[in-house]
């Protein structure tokens, strides 16, 4: 229940190895934000940093206004919650989401009242004289989630909490979290490598690689506008598709197919690239249109279905497009629309999908898409 | 390569069955997944077709052949293990062409050919650059695409895959899963897979075995066992979010019949549905105790009344997916309802707003609730 700032942080271990470099961000009081990255990117450190377990090489970090890198991780006041549970196996359930309030010294009919409405959330009721030993994995994360919560903290930090649980309880307890973080007011530091897990939870979300910050902004920010190709094809599960394709003018690009050009319109502004230059012509899965009958028209391009994968309540297709390299894309389609291996099947690119990088720079100002929240 | 044929086979530890009465085919070139919660038995299934464990009862068949009583190194199968059960102390690529150097398959090759074979499936798997590693230099995700190599090198009557890619990252993991899908194509193999994973599951099987203590609930392709759910189980097994399940009655008031969860969830049946009822109670009685399933994509959810068949419920949460965004909703007894609405929908809703909730009502189903079932 705290405002974050994160101020030009660094951790260099030891020697000059950078965990990270030259960190900035503001969490906001009550926002919930996400940091995503691949593993050994920096997220760790960062986390660690935060809580007060690992030393500021350089830079501060804000509670409030407060600057807290001196602060021990029990002044702090932060509610952490990690993928292991690590409960006090010799404690009932009750007595292991009361501690923090019994090591804050509060009186006996508060801990009471705390205790039982974060059990109620949580539905831990029925389950609050029963030992950690003998509870389920789900329950078991749901005690160590109550007891990180249970003491209104400045900030709640959780480290991949869900990703390992059973599939069908994972859905209930994102909802639980987001509930939480919500009826509490509390502000919520989300790391993890499960991106499903943090879109579908964050206001906003941070993506760290390499030590360095890359991009924060909304989910729908990075989707649309990622800063560079990494974040372009880091966010989004199936990642996004490119092509080899040439600028024609500062409406279009142009894909080689044998001995023909196919022509891409695309809506937004080109920046640093001129014509006749050489992209890559960018496109999510999740946006591109797939038609059965044979297109022959302006953003399309034949191709044949080498995979098809049902997934439920969607499929994803394996397309080797006709196009020079015969590159491989992925399109995701209704599941009702029963695909088959060997078809051959239209793909159209419509303009406002589009995005096109150089290298890792993106050369396209994308425009016309909603901005949601 | 192989049928396999399981007739009536069981498993039991002293009088503990680990399987029971277990009757199902893989195809030749089949790809049959077996999925189910740790401890269903899905690994002892893989054991006795490798020859690892015995049978207890009944008869597995390759083709014509009963292998109950063949030794493992007699029935030519292809194994990737959970647990990679690597060489330890050779190379990953003498792991890889371990398999081609046994005498008993007869190779015979050159070193040339062997290396054409092992660089083939390494590069395929993208883990052509480790082959000169030792195994405990590996990473775990690379260490069982090593495993998954050393198990597709050569062609054996049948693959059995334990687990083959769960301990990948989830992107890594995605794009094994297709390539899987397209070597399991490419050579009409016969692939028996275990998992956990219902996504892969789905994904790569043109047969789904539901495992549940040890018996078969429900045997299907994968578009039967995700839309038609025999037992709440599957449902609740197969599915992210899994298919909401509600315990509730159904009611017979006048011409029309109601169903009705606690006191905050009830909603009138249109005819089908209300036939689907009656076929699992008797028409006599006032009220029965029905579970409700259906899928959070058939829930339709929306601020003004949808159809005469809607109902209200206050947002419990709002999460978000890439292309849509799943409403939470909880009864007073404790049931969450998860709704998938396109993301275009999501920003319209927040916590605690009462919307309108409407059930695909053809794609709602109806089961005998027999308590604790999952």
């Amino acid at each position: 229940m705290s405002r974050i700032d994160v101020n030009h942080v660094w951790k260099i271990y030891d020697g000059d190895v950078v965990g990270v470099r030259d960190l900035t961000f503001t969490c906001e009081d009550k926002e919930f934000l996400a940091i995503l990255g691949p593993s050994g990117g920096g997220k760790s450190s960062t986390l660690r940093m935060l809580a007060g377990l690992e030393d500021i090489t350089r830079g501060e970090v804000f509670f409030d206004g407060k600057i807290v890198n001196k602060m021990e991780p029990a002044e702090r006041n932060i509610a952490l919650a990690f993928e292991s549970y690590a409960l006090y196996q010799r404690l009932n359930v009750y007595e292991n989401i009361a501690f923090p309030l019994r090591a804050k010294k509060k009186d006996r009919k508060e801990i009471d009242k705390k205790v039982n409405e974060i059990a109620e959330l949580m539905n831990l009721g029925s389950i609050l004289h029963k030992m950690p030993g003998g509870l389920a994995g789900g329950q078991q994360q749901r005690v160590s989630l109550a007891r990180a919560f249970v003491r209104n903290p400045n900030l709640t930090l959780l480290d991949e909490p869900i990703s390992h649980m059973d599939q069908r309880v994972r859905m209930e307890l994102r909802a639980r979290i987001r509930r939480l973080h919500d009826d509490l007011g509390l502000t919520t530091i989300y790391v993890t490598h499960d991106q499903s897990e943090a879109t579908s939870l964050c206001d906003r979300l941070i993506v760290i690689n390499r030590a360095q910050l890359q991009q924060i902004g909304t989910v729908n920010e990075i989707w649309n506008k990622p800063k560079n190709k990494f974040l372009a094809s880091f966010v989004g599960e199936p990642t996004m598709n490119f092509l080899d394709a040439v600028i024609e003018d500062s409406k279009t690009v142009s894909v080689t197919q044998q001995d023909k050009k196919i022509i891409f319109p695309f809506s937004g502004e080109l920046k640093n690239i001129t014509a006749a230059s050489a992209v890559e012509m960018g496109f999510r899965p999740q946006e591109v249109k797939i038609e059965r009958k044979r297109i022959n028209n302006k953003s399309a391009i034949h191709g044949i279905v080498k995979v098809v994968e049902f997934q439920g309540h969607l499929t994803i297709l394996t397309i080797e497009l006709y196009d020079l390299n015969r590159t491989e894309i992925k399109a995701v389609v209704e599941a009702h629309d029963k695909y088959k291996t060997d078809e051959e099947i239209t793909v159209v690119i419509n303009p406002e999908i589009i995005h096109l990088f150089s290298g890792e720079e993106p050369v396209l100002e994308r425009k016309g898409f909603k901005e949601k929240k | 390569m192989a049928e396999v044929r399981f007739d009536n086979v069981s498993k039991y530890y002293g009088h503990k069955p680990a399987v029971k009465n277990l009757t199902f085919t893989c195809k030749e070139g089949g790809f049959l997944s077996i999925v189910g919660p740790t401890g269903a038995g899905k690994s002892t299934i893989l054991k006795m077709v490798a020859g690892i464990e015995s049978i207890s009862s009944g008869r597995i068949f390759f083709n014509d052949t009963v292998v109950n009583d063949l030794q493992p190194q007699d029935r030519n199968v292809s194994m990737a293990f959970e647990t990679y059960n690597l060489y330890p102390h050779i190379k990953v690529y003498d792991n890889i062409a371990f398999p081609l150097r046994a005498k008993k398959w007869g190779f015979n090759l050159s070193e040339d050919e062997e290396r054409a074979k092992v660089m083939e499936i390494a590069a395929f798997l993208g883990i052509d650059e480790y082959l000169d590693r030792l195994p405990q230099n590996l990473s775990g995700g690379q260490k069982q695409r090593v495993s998954l190599a050393r198990a597709l090198v050569r062609k054996p009557e049948v693959y059995l895959l334990d687990e083959p890619i769960a301990h990948l990252d989830a992107r890594l993991k995605f794009s094994t899963q297709t390539l899987l899908k397209e070597f399991a194509q490419e050579y009409k193999s016969t692939i028996i897979y275990v998992t956990h994973d219902y996504r892969e599951a789905l994904a790569l099987s043109d047969t789904i075995i539901v495992l549940k203590n040890g018996e078969v609930v429900q045997e299907g392709s994968p578009e039967e066992v995700y839309n038609y759910p025999k037992i709440p189980f599957v449902g609740k097994t197969i599915g992210e979010p899994p298919m909401n399940i509600i315990r509730g009655e159904s009611i017979v008031s006048g011409e029309k019949v109601i169903f009705k969860a606690g006191s905050d969830l009830s909603f009138i049946c249109n005819d089908d549905l209300a036939g689907k009822a009656f076929s699992l109670t008797q028409k006599s009685k006032e009220k029965v105790p029905l579970l409700a399933g259906i899928r959070s994509e058939y829930i339709a959810v929306g601020k003004e009344k949808i159809s005469e068949y809607s109902f209200q419920l206050p947002v419990y949460a709002v999460t978000h997916e890439s292309e849509s965004s799943i409403i939470t909703f909880k009864l007073e007894n404790g049931t969450f309802i998860y709704a998938r609405v396109g993301s275009e929908m999501e920003s319209s809703y927040e916590v605690s707003d009462v919307v309108w909730l409407d059930f695909d009502q053809e794609k709602t189903f109806f089961y005998v609730d027999q308590k604790l079932d999952n």
